[in-house]
This record gives C-alpha cells, structure tokens and sequence, in this order.
C-alpha cells in the first residue's frame, strides 16, 4: 500500500474532525471532534515520515500526544466548571456574550 | 554494549538564560502553592513573578550582541527576536502591575478566589468573606509568558507548536477566573478554549504539509526546500494555507476573530490586557517570522491573501464597533481593526515593512495596557462598568483619569502626537514603497471610520452629563498608577520623539535563518 | 482474502459465543426483581441530575483522570528512552531527569492540595 492512502485517510479523518467542532453541540463532543483532528494529523506526520524517510515525523507524533493529553487537562476543567454553574454542556446555551 | 550514537547537543544556556530565568520561576511558583501556607503565598509568588520579568530582561539586554541560532538551530536569537522578547517582557511587567492590584475591587483582587467554586454558591460567598485569594494565576502567567518568548523566536515548526500551546493553555484558564461576573468568564473561556483548539489543530496540520513536502520542520531546510522547487505543490499551497489560519487566529484576524470580542469582554480586565498587548505582540511576531524566513520564498503565494485579509480586518473591525454600546467589546473591535493596520506592513514582506509592524506593535502594545487600565477603574460595587453610557460625565468626576483614557483613545485613532500617528505613518509609508496604493487607500478609509468611534468615547466622557449612578474611577493602588503612567508616557513619547525607537527598531536587523 | 479467514472464524466464534451465553442465562439463571435491579445502574453515580448549587459534583473522577494523564504522558517518553538507554550521553540521562522533576511537580502539588484523598 502507498503512502499516498495514508494521507488521504488522515485528510478526511482531519475533516471529519472539522466538521464534527462546527456541527455537534455538545461540548465534550466537539473536544472529541478536536482530538481527533490531532490525532488525524499524528497520521500524517507518521506517513510523512515514511515517505521522507527520516524519524522527525515520529517524534513530532510524540510532542502533539502530549500536548493533546494537556490540552484534555485544561479542557476538561474549563468543561468541568462550566457544567456545574449551568447543568449543561451544550455550547449553544451559554449566550451570555452576545453583539 | 553498543556505542553511543548520538552526540549531545551544544546548548549556550547563557543565551537561553531569559527563557530559563522565566520558566524556572514558574515552575517554582507551583511548588510554592503546594508547599507554602495560605497567607505567605502571594508575596512570595509577586517576587519570583517581577524578580524572573525583571531578570529576564536585564538578562535579554545583557545578552543584546550575542546573536545566533540556539539548541541545534531551534530557537533564532537575532535582532528582531531581542526585540519582541524584550517588549514582551516590558508588557508582562506591566500586566503583572495591573494583576496585582487590590484597591479597586472591594473584596480583593480581579480574580476569583477558587476558579471552581460555583458562583453564586454558599462555598464561594464564604471564600470571599474569609478573604482567601487566588495565587495560582501566578504560574500561569509565567508559565504563558515563557511560551511567548519562545514563540516568537522559534526556528523550527515543531517549537513553533509547542510554543504556542504554552502559551495558549494557562490564558484559556485565565480567562474564566474573574471575581465578577463569573459565567460571563466561564463562557469566554469555553469558547476561547474550544475556538483555541480548533485552530491551533489548523496549524498543526499545516506543520505537517510543509513536513511532507520539505521533510523537515526547520525553517531553514523549508526556505531551501522552496527555493530549489519554486513550482506550487498541493502540500506547499494547503500547508501554507493551514499554517497562516492557525497564526492569524491567535492575531484575531478577520474571518477568523470571532473569539476576540467575547473573550475580551469575559475576562477579567488585567487578563484581556495580556491578551490585547502580549498575545497579539507575540502572534506578529511569529506570523512575520515564518513568513519571512520559512516561507520568503512564496512570497507571491501568501502576499494577495495577507491583502485581502489586512483590509477586510481593518473594515469590518472600523465598521462593526461603531456599533457596540460595550466599552470591551468596543475595544476588542478595535483591536480587530488594528491588526488590520499592522497586517499592510507584514503583507509588504520587505525590511521597511517589519520594521514597521514592530514599530506598530510596540505602540499599540502599550497604548492598550492603559486603556485596560482604565477600564479595571472605572467600575461599581458589581464590578467593571462597561456600558458605554456609564462613562459619561466621567470627564468631570475624574478628570484625569479621563484625560489619559483620552489620549489613549487619540492614540489609536492616529492624531498626530501620538505613538498611533508614526505607527500608522511608517505602515503606510512601507506599503507605498512596494507600489501598494490599493491597500493604503483602503487603510486610510478605515482609519477615518474607526476615527468616528474613538472620538465618540472622547465625546461621551467630556460633553455628556453624567447619568445617574455612574460613580468616577476608583482610586488605584499605586501599582495600576504605575503601569497606566508608563503607558501615557509611552504613548505621548513615541508621538513626540519617535527617532530613538525607530533607530532602535532599525539597528536590529532582519531574521536570521 | 486468505489471510483474513482466521479473523472471519475469530468473528463468528466471539458471536456464537456471546448469542450463546445471553440466550442461555435467560433460560438457568435465577428470576428475582428488586429496585436495585431496575435501577439503571447497580453502582456508581446516580443517574438523575442533582439539584443546581446544593448538589455536589464527583469531581475526583476527574482529578484521578488527570493523574492518569500525568504519567501516561510520563511513559510516552520514557519507554523510547529506556529502550535506547545504552547508546545515549549522559546529557539525555539529565535531561529526562528535569522531566521527570517537571513532571513531579504538578503531582506534588496535587497531593499537597488534597487531590489524593478520596474522601
């Protein structure tokens, strides 16, 4: 198989990942949506790497987990914090910054 | 057993020593919030975070002539580098100032006393009551400031991403820990995060076009990389595409500023000052960065796109905060419109162009710490008044404080003997140098507009009568008196005598590479 | 097409299995009914929502979820570390050293500030 595949999956895994932030409604959903399109990019750094034939990509993959898992930290808790004043984690609901 | 086969890095930690005094200092600071009782916390926290700026500063201007790539070509120390670093820190000192503040709020600081505490709630009420305060804001900020030093100095993707991800973490939680009007906070911390994430994963697929097609993130092997195949690939044209999105956010560039006016009306007031000056400061820098060294030699991909874009920002943020009746929001617009302004200069992708964006930046840069300054003052039992309408009469009550909001506010609509005339002169003047006549006509039609709005503040302050329960500005602490005086100053200074800055600016030089 | 007949038998077997082992239970196995047997979980947190500012929110879950996130992190470095440990200098042995003490950090401070009780 080429890597050619690789990164096509990744680009429409990377879609898939856009269009789930500006579609889905719920907050946990759309961080997910967002994982996934670091993860979709983790794809391509590794394809990349194959087809460059050198190790950066890899170790590029390494550095974005951990800021993913950092990301998921901060994320949670502003998730977190929002959920208890409001009983709700759908980001429709808080409209209370408006023109 | 085998061999070693890899050799250690040379690292010149001298030179490294402002990143190192900043990040170390945050590092200590959570070791102080775990290990230090309740009342020694803040003063410790207010030394390491005024002892690191300060240091890193003294350090950075110590260091002034020693310039070069660091840690294997990963960081780009050279002139314009000193300089963003070195305004960076000034505008993080003035920050700390603001942040350290406790006259103007009743019960404390600007800050939330248990960010998670419900609002509202028994537990939060007690908090307040017993007087607790939040210290852990303190790492963050240093934590946030280390990340722009690195940012704008970054040579190499991977760095770049890093960088901005330590920068942007600590800000989203900061921008939900006002003391009032918490879910206003909270829900601009939300969006901040989620607008925030989404973008930088932008970027970040965009760093990996540009490894695909160069097979390095170094911004050297990419500008080889481009020079030696001129031709338009997809990976080059979607790379450079995604890459410029996710920078342009953190710009709040239009169409991608949706997050600027609601994240600067929920934070608290010491915190959208951080993000008006250093965030946008920080985000320039790097934007002309990786535009000039990785990706000069595109210059005809990203030009046309950095037009349309520098003067649809600079129209739509003029137009739509004529609109706003929020002070915030106002000057979130209008932050939006400057960056339109700041934009031309970086869109000329000559050395006139960068010195004037910095010129630009350095201007605005201090210009909105005052104004935020302000802002924090002018403020009831209930927290900041933001209303437009509330301001009024303020001329009266607190004439001086109206004055400098005054000059502020002329400043950004570029009157002459402010730093906003040289600023705007020297991008126009850049632009014209490259024969770009379209994008200075437009500039000069948004800055007559945005004029309309800055001088309606003017207006309303000094010509209007006072409403009922519109008090004067509190009296600050001497802290917030010193940051909204060094910026006057600044202010007044650059309009006046702008030859020492510009030569400065001019003595640095371009992007090493 | 070969290659992937083991994994078409694996698929069957664990299907067989599961239809097998459900329909079974519904004949043998004993019918009692009591309320903690219609609630929708037999364990954990209550399903219902908690009334707004008296209820109280688990939030040790989460600081556990982000202890686990701590040294997930901590072993995406090491393994590759430990594995390459004898071709590398004495500057990658003191530089993942700093890490680990970054990492200690924030653990550190969870701990002080009583993200460990669980009570």
């Amino acid at each position: 198989m080429s890597v050619d595949n690789y990164i096509i999956l990744a680009c429409v895994l990377f879609t898939l990942g856009a269009i789930g932030v500006l579609v889905r409604r719920n907050a946990i959903v759309v961080f997910m949506s967002v994982e996934l399109m670091l993860n979709a990019t983790n794809l391509a750094f590794v394809a990349f790497a194959r087809m460059n034939g050198n190790l950066d990509g890899q170790v590029i993959a390494f550095f974005v987990m951990v800021v993913a898992a950092a990301e998921v930290v901060v994320g949670l808790a502003i998730i977190v914090t929002v959920y208890r004043s409001r009983r709700s984690a759908s980001i429709d609901e808080p409209n209370l910054l408006k023109y | 057993m085998n061999p070693e086969v890899m050799t250690a890095p040379s690292i010149d930690y001298i030179a490294l020593l402002p990143y190192i005094i900043v990040g170390a200092a945050g590092v200590i600071g959570v070791i102080v919030e775990a290990f230090v009782g309740r009342n020694g916390r803040r003063p410790i926290q207010l030394v390491l975070a005024f002892g690191s700026l300060i240091g890193a500063f003294g350090v950075l201007v110590v260091n002034r002539t020693t310039l070069g790539l660091q840690a294997e070509g990963a960081i780009a120390i050279d002139g314009p580098g000193i300089l963003f670093m070195g305004l960076i820190l000034l505008l993080a000192i003035l920050v700390a100032l603001l942040m350290s503040e406790r006259q103007l709020d009743p019960a404390g600081d600007a800050f939330a006393p248990r960010a998670s505490a419900l609002p509202g709630s028994d537990d939060e009420r007690e908090l307040t009551t017993r007087g607790y305060f939040q210290t852990e804001i303190w790492p963050l900020f240093l934590f946030s400031v280390f990340g722009m030093m690195l940012f704008v100095t970054a040579s190499n993707l991977l760095v770049l991403f890093i960088a901005l991800e330590i920068m942007s973490l600590p800000l989203y939680l900061m921008a939900g820990m006002s003391r009032r009007r918490r879910l206003l906070s909270q829900e601009a911390a939300l969006k901040y995060f989620i607008l925030g994430a989404f973008s930088s994963a932008f970027l970040l697929f965009g760093i990996a076009l540009l490894y695909g097609y160069s097979g390095s993130v170094e911004f050297s092997v990419i500008a080889d990389a481009l020079a030696a195949e001129p031709g338009q690939t997809a990976l080059v044209v979607g790379g450079v595409a995604l890459l410029s999105v996710g920078l342009l956010f953190k710009i709040g560039a239009v169409p991608f500023h949706a997050w600027v006016p609601d994240v600067y009306q929920g934070s608290p007031a010491p915190v959208t000052a951080f993000m008006a000056a250093a965030v946008k400061v920080t985000a320039f820098g790097a934007l002309l960065r990786v535009m000039y060294v990785a990706l000069g030699g595109v210059r005809w991909e990203w030009e046309p796109l950095l037009w349309i874009i520098a003067g649809l920002t600079m129209l739509f943020g003029s137009v739509v905060a004529i609109a706003q009746t929020d002070m915030k929001r106002m000057i979130a617009y209008s932050s939006i419109a400057q960056a339109g302004f700041i934009l031309i200069g970086v869109s000329t992708a000559t050395a006139e162009g960068l010195y004037a964006s910095i010129f630009y930046l350095v201007a605005y840069g201090f210009t909105t710490i005052g104004i935020f300054a302000i802002i924090a003052m002018v403020r009831d039992a209930g927290g900041e008044m933001t209303r437009l309408d509330q301001w009024a009469g303020l001329g009266k009550r607190s004439p001086l404080v109206a004055v400098s909001f005054g000059i502020f506010m002329f400043a950004l609509a570029s009157f002459p003997l402010t730093s906003g005339f040289i600023a705007k002169f020297l991008v126009f003047e850049s632009a014209l140098a490259v024969d770009n006549l379209g994008l200075v006509i437009v500039g000069v039609i948004a800055s007559v507009m945005a004029a309309f709005f800055y001088i309606r503040v003017v207006v309303i302050m000094f010509f209007r009568e006072p409403v009922e329960g519109s008090p004067a500005a509190a009296v600050p602490s001497a802290t917030t008196t010193l940051a909204l005086a060094v910026s006057a100053a600044v202010t007044v200074i650059l309009g006046v005598l702008p030859e020492p800055v510009i030569n400065l600016i001019e003595q640095a030089g371009v992007f090493l590479r | 097409m070969d290659a992937y007949a083991p994994i078409l038998v694996l698929g069957l077997l664990a299907a067989g299995f599961a239809v097998f082992s459900v329909t079974l239970t519904t004949f043998t196995g004993p019918k009692r009914y009591n309320r903690a047997k219609v609630d929708a979980y037999e364990c954990g947190i209550e399903p219902t929502p908690q009334p707004m500012g008296g209820g109280r929110f688990p939030v040790k879950y989460y600081l556990t979820a982000m202890m686990f996130i701590i040294f997930d992190i901590e072993i995406v470095f090491l393994y590759p570390w430990a594995v390459a440990f004898d071709q590398l200098p004495l500057f990658v042995f003191l530089a993942m050293m700093l890490f680990l003490f970054n990492l200690t950090v924030p653990y550190v401070y969870e701990w002080r500030r009583g993200g460990l009780d669980w009570d």
